[in-house]
């Protein structure tokens, strides 16, 4: 590889094809002359507030005084780029400062061991929400987040988000709207439609996890095998949850009792029955032969047949 | 000739005289022609129905003491005894008169007339969760649990009756009962269903671990490609990239010549793409390629090329791009040899590639296909194609025998 004229203080020196000319160099020499005059701004400011960039808060007060002059110390010496500058920084680093370096390489580690320990804890005590990977809950506040972003980006309202989808998105979700068809007559009871009638119910179950982990340690054989000997035998149940099954009970019963809608009554069809048994009877046998009888039907009507 | 008084006893009293319908005398009809006013059809039916008489009912009676509703019990039960006496088959009445019991407060009398019905017909699903429900409603739970028992014994294919004994487990708090019902019902290897139900049971009570393993138990008993795919993202929800990566290696082990392999391997492939290892997609996406027959492919092909578009870089989109058109090329050759505009189209789209040896290939098979009849038309194009063929050969290829073999 050739060698490039580039300064490391260069600001483009991160620029593979770049190469230092007279502007360059113009160039940072007056930023080492700005960073010069900010040092000791910088100085003059950190020794009149105190400690306000520094670390835990049980540092000695006798600390207070040292800690500005060694950051500012430090500073310095840490902008410029020669290496043989940090070994000099530890030359002056004599007893007392060298103990305060390393009681401050201490309280370092002691904040990162403290904000790990918080931050594990608080893991631990949050695993009921999070316990099935990402919770729904989350995503979708960040995929408000980012949609809300984008619209601000183009000036567009929330109600006008669905602006940003593509069309494959858009047509993805007409297919959603559209429905299958629900299933009917002797269907109705079919396998999903089961399953789902249970699942639903499944969200009453209100899940009790301490209760459940008192259960399990009270219980050797709580992950029972199917022919275990334990079978029928429960805990003693406390009435609470009795009353709650029953409820629950009650509730499905009431929603079975809206299960068929009363149909409409149509008042302007013929009367072709003698009685209200044989009106219902009249309306199954249309179900069945309605749509074979139909022409016989017209043509007894219209009085003659029609010549086909 | 019979005595007109003591021959018909069914009549008492009353002679046959008395009870003969006395008609007008038949006299002959004088005048032939239609009433000027017909009756109509449903004039009859609407007079029929509005004189109508309103339906005759028992008048209410109260209940004032013991006796008389011992007296309305024994009225009730003797009228629901004949009833299922008469039809003994139909559920209906027995359930009525069951739940009537059951209105009484009268427990045992509720249980017997239910295991009378069960003995009847005990098939019968409904009358089962009927049964368990009038049990549980009154809060006789060990009851409940027998009859749910004796019921998921007796018809251990019917669903609905494992769900509804499991739930009513699961609302009592018993989670380990609960549990061993599952246990026992997966036993029977019941449908997808079932088995999700399990690990949905499990996942409420964050047993991770035991949903995987009842997960493996799935795919063993339902070794299909749904299965497989739900597996994966069981493992990728919980956020364990490695066993989900595991799984569908193992699933394209086993089920590489399904028939419905090919979801499984754009089920992965979109996995792989979400865990950004683009590679791996590739590679995917062509062994799927490569070990699926054509006609099935049409998803895979479509998956394929988007996925090229966002990460590959130019060539790959061409060759994706190309590797689709040559198989609904394939596809148009197949059915219309004849039609030398496709071939010609197929040939262009080969020679852009500047895959020599499949051009060549292409054209020989082209001129292959010699027209059938002796019209001027087919043969033209014919023609063209050998021009054709013999000037690419001359020109891309630059090789001179192979030219003068093609003009012979």
């Amino acid at each position: 590889m050739e060698e490039r004229r580039v300064h490391p203080d260069c600001i483009n020196a991160s620029n593979p094809y770049h190469e230092c000319v007279d502007y360059c160099f113009r160039k940072i020499a007056e930023a080492k002359v700005r960073m010069v005059e900010d040092e000791r701004e910088a100085v003059q400011a950190s020794g009149s507030s105190g400690q306000s960039n520094t670390l835990a808060s049980d540092v000695a007060e006798d600390l207070h005084h040292e800690n500005p002059k060694l950051e500012a110390g430090s500073d310095s010496d840490n902008d410029k780029p020669a290496e043989e500058d940090v070994e000099g920084d530890f030359t002056k680093l004599t007893g007392r400062q060298k103990k305060l370096f390393e009681l401050r390489l201490k309280m370092n580690e002691a904040r990162k061991a403290n904000q790990t320990a918080m931050v594990a804890e608080k893991k631990r005590m949050e695993p009921p929400q999070e316990s099935r990977g990402i919770s729904k809950q989350k995503w979708l506040e960040e995929r408000k987040r980012k949609i809300g972003k984008l619209l601000d980006a183009n000036g567009l309202d929330m109600t006008k988000a669905f602006m940003l989808d593509t069309q494959e998105a858009a047509e993805a979700k007409y297919k959603k709207w559209e429905k299958d068809p629900a299933p009917f007559g002797w269907d109705v009871f079919n396998q999903k439609a089961l399953y789902d009638a249970y699942k639903k119910r499944t969200k009453n179950v209100e899940v009790d996890l301490e209760e459940y982990n008192k259960m399990k340690e009270a219980d050797p054989e709580f992950y029972r095998d199917a022919s275990s000997l334990q079978y029928g035998k429960s805990p003693k149940i406390s009435e609470d949850k009795i009353d709650r099954m029953v409820k629950e009970l009650k509730d499905r019963e009431e929603k079975r009792n809206s299960f068929s809608r009363r149909r409409r009554f149509h008042e302007e069809k013929d009367i072709d029955s003698i009685n209200d048994r044989n009106e219902h009877f009249n309306k199954k046998i249309e179900r069945a032969f309605g749509k074979y009888t139909l022409e016989i039907k017209n043509n007894l009507e219209r009085g003659t047949a029609l010549p086909d | 000739m019979m005595g007109s008084k003591d021959a018909d006893p069914s009549l008492g009293y009353l002679t046959r005289k008395d009870t003969e319908v006395k008609l007008p005398r038949p006299t002959r009809v004088k005048n032939k022609t239609p009433a000027p006013i017909q009756i109509t059809a449903e004039q009859i039916l609407r007079e029929a129905r509005e004189r109508q008489e309103a339906e005759i009912r028992p008048p209410k009676q109260k209940i004032t003491d013991s006796t008389e509703l011992a007296d309305y019990r024994l009225r009730k039960r003797k009228e629901f005894e004949d009833l299922i006496r008469r039809v003994r088959w139909n559920t209906g009445v027995w359930i009525k008169y069951a739940k009537w019991e059951e209105s009484q407060k009268d427990f045992n009398r509720a249980r017997s007339v239910w295991e009378r019905a069960l003995e009847v017909d005990y098939r019968n699903h409904t009358l089962w969760l009927k049964y368990a429900e009038v049990e549980m409603k009154n809060k006789f739970i060990n009851h409940a649990r027998n009859v749910w028992d004796r019921a998921v014994t007796l018809l251990p294919r019917v669903d609905q009756l494992w769900y509804k004994y499991i739930h009513m487990e699961e609302m009592l708090g018993n989670v380990a009962g609960a549990r061993q019902i599952f246990e026992r019902w997966m036993h029977w290897m019941p449908d997808q269903q079932g088995w999700l139900s399990y690990i949905k049971f499990e996942l409420r009570y964050n047993e991770v671990e035991r949903a995987r393993q009842i997960y493996e138990r799935f795919v063993q008993c339902h070794p299909k490609v749904s299965t497989w795919i739900k597996y994966a993202k069981f493992e990728m929800k919980m956020g364990e990239v490695d066993r989900a990566r595991n799984v569908y290696e193992r699933a394209v082990e086993k089920l590489a010549d399904d028939e419905e392999a090919e979801q499984l391997f754009v089920a992965f492939a979109e996995f792989e793409e979400r865990c950004k290892e683009t590679e791996r997609a590739r590679c995917i996406y062509k062994f799927a390629l490569d070990h699926i027959p054509k006609g099935r492919a049409e998803d895979l092909y479509r998956k394929f090329v988007a996925f090229e578009k966002q990460y590959g870089d130019r060539e790959g989109i061409e060759d994706a791009i190309v590797g689709k058109r040559r198989f609904q090329y394939e596809d148009e050759v197949r059915k219309n040899p004849m039609n030398y505009d496709i071939w010609f189209d197929y040939i262009r789209l080969e020679e852009s590639v500047g895959n020599k040896e499949r051009a060549r290939e292409v054209y020989e098979r082209a001129i292959a296909n010699v027209p059938p009849a002796e019209e001027k038309r087919y043969w033209q194009r014919y023609i063209y194609l050998w021009i054709n063929y013999a000037l690419y050969e001359e020109l891309d290829a630059g090789d001179m025998e192979r030219t003068r073999d093609v003009y012979q």
